[in-house]
């Protein structure tokens, strides 16, 4: 073979692939990809969430009066506002996804 | 094209999709080759590759063509995929039995073989440069390495194919 068959044929072209089935599986890794974060955040939300049960459940317990209440009775309610008003952020990203 | 690009590189899936339909034949031949025709592994490497492009595209500046960037990374993720690979997975010869190369002629069979036998350097310059039709900056720029470098892949590689094909060195 000389120099010029060589070229010729290291010169055809690759063979055409089909992009049918490649792009679904590729469009639905990318979408998989997308919505990690949103799963991510969910999952911690869920662990958030968890410590917000059980931290009303011992402000109840307070409130009782099984405990006294500490210096800032305010602290725990306003923790728990800011933890609904993330978990509702949360919840929304992951619904948008 | 440059159009697709810049929507892409705003994060526009639809725009990203239909690059990589028009750039996966392309990415999944030259995998094919780095891969000694084992098209399972090339489609799992191409998958990879425009998700790292997905990933990444914000980062394309258009200091190359899409195309060049696109085959860096494939490039990248078949070097990344061979340095973990196991001694006992490796890929010795081009599989003549997979369904694409059912059609083709013997003399290209006979150069896929042959392919085989290069080293990955020297397989991804002649395939980037003669099969799709980079200049040998682009390949250089492709592949990572020195302009001269990769013509020397290019010539080592020419040389060791006509030898293999049967012609004279």
């Amino acid at each position: 073979m000389n120099d010029s068959e060589l070229d010729a044929l290291l010169g055809t072209p690759l063979p055409e692939r089909d992009a049918g089935e490649f792009s679904v599986a590729l469009m639905e890794a990318v979408a998989r990809h997308q919505a990690r974060p949103a799963r991510i955040l969910a999952w911690i939300m869920t662990g958030v969430l968890t410590c917000v049960i059980a931290a009303a459940m011992v402000y109840g317990a307070m409130l009782a009066g099984h405990a006294a209440l500490g210096a800032q009775p305010f602290a725990i309610p306003a923790v728990l506002v800011f933890l609904a008003l993330l978990l509702s952020y949360a919840v929304m990203q992951s619904a948008r996804e | 094209m440059e159009d697709l690009v810049s929507r892409a590189v705003a994060r526009d899936v639809a725009a990203f999709s239909q690059l990589a339909r028009q750039h996966q034949s392309q990415v999944r031949g030259l995998l094919l080759r780095l891969t000694r025709g084992n098209h399972a592994l090339a489609d799992d490497l191409a998958q990879e590759t425009f998700l790292e492009a997905w990933r990444a595209i914000a980062n394309f500046r258009g200091e190359s063509q899409f195309a060049t960037w696109l085959y860096r990374i494939a490039y990248s993720r078949f070097l990344m995929h061979a340095r973990k690979r196991k001694p006992d997975e490796q890929l010795d010869d081009w599989d003549a039995a997979t369904p694409s190369s059912e059609g083709a002629t013997h003399a290209r069979i006979d150069l896929e073989r042959a392919m085989a036998k290069l080293s990955a350097p020297e397989s991804a310059a002649l395939t980037l440069c003669f099969a799709l039709g980079l200049s040998n900056t682009e390949a250089a720029d492709a592949l990572d390495m020195p302009l001269g470098t990769l013509k020397s892949h290019v010539l080592r590689g020419r040389e060791k194919l006509k030898t293999l094909l049967g012609g004279s060195p």
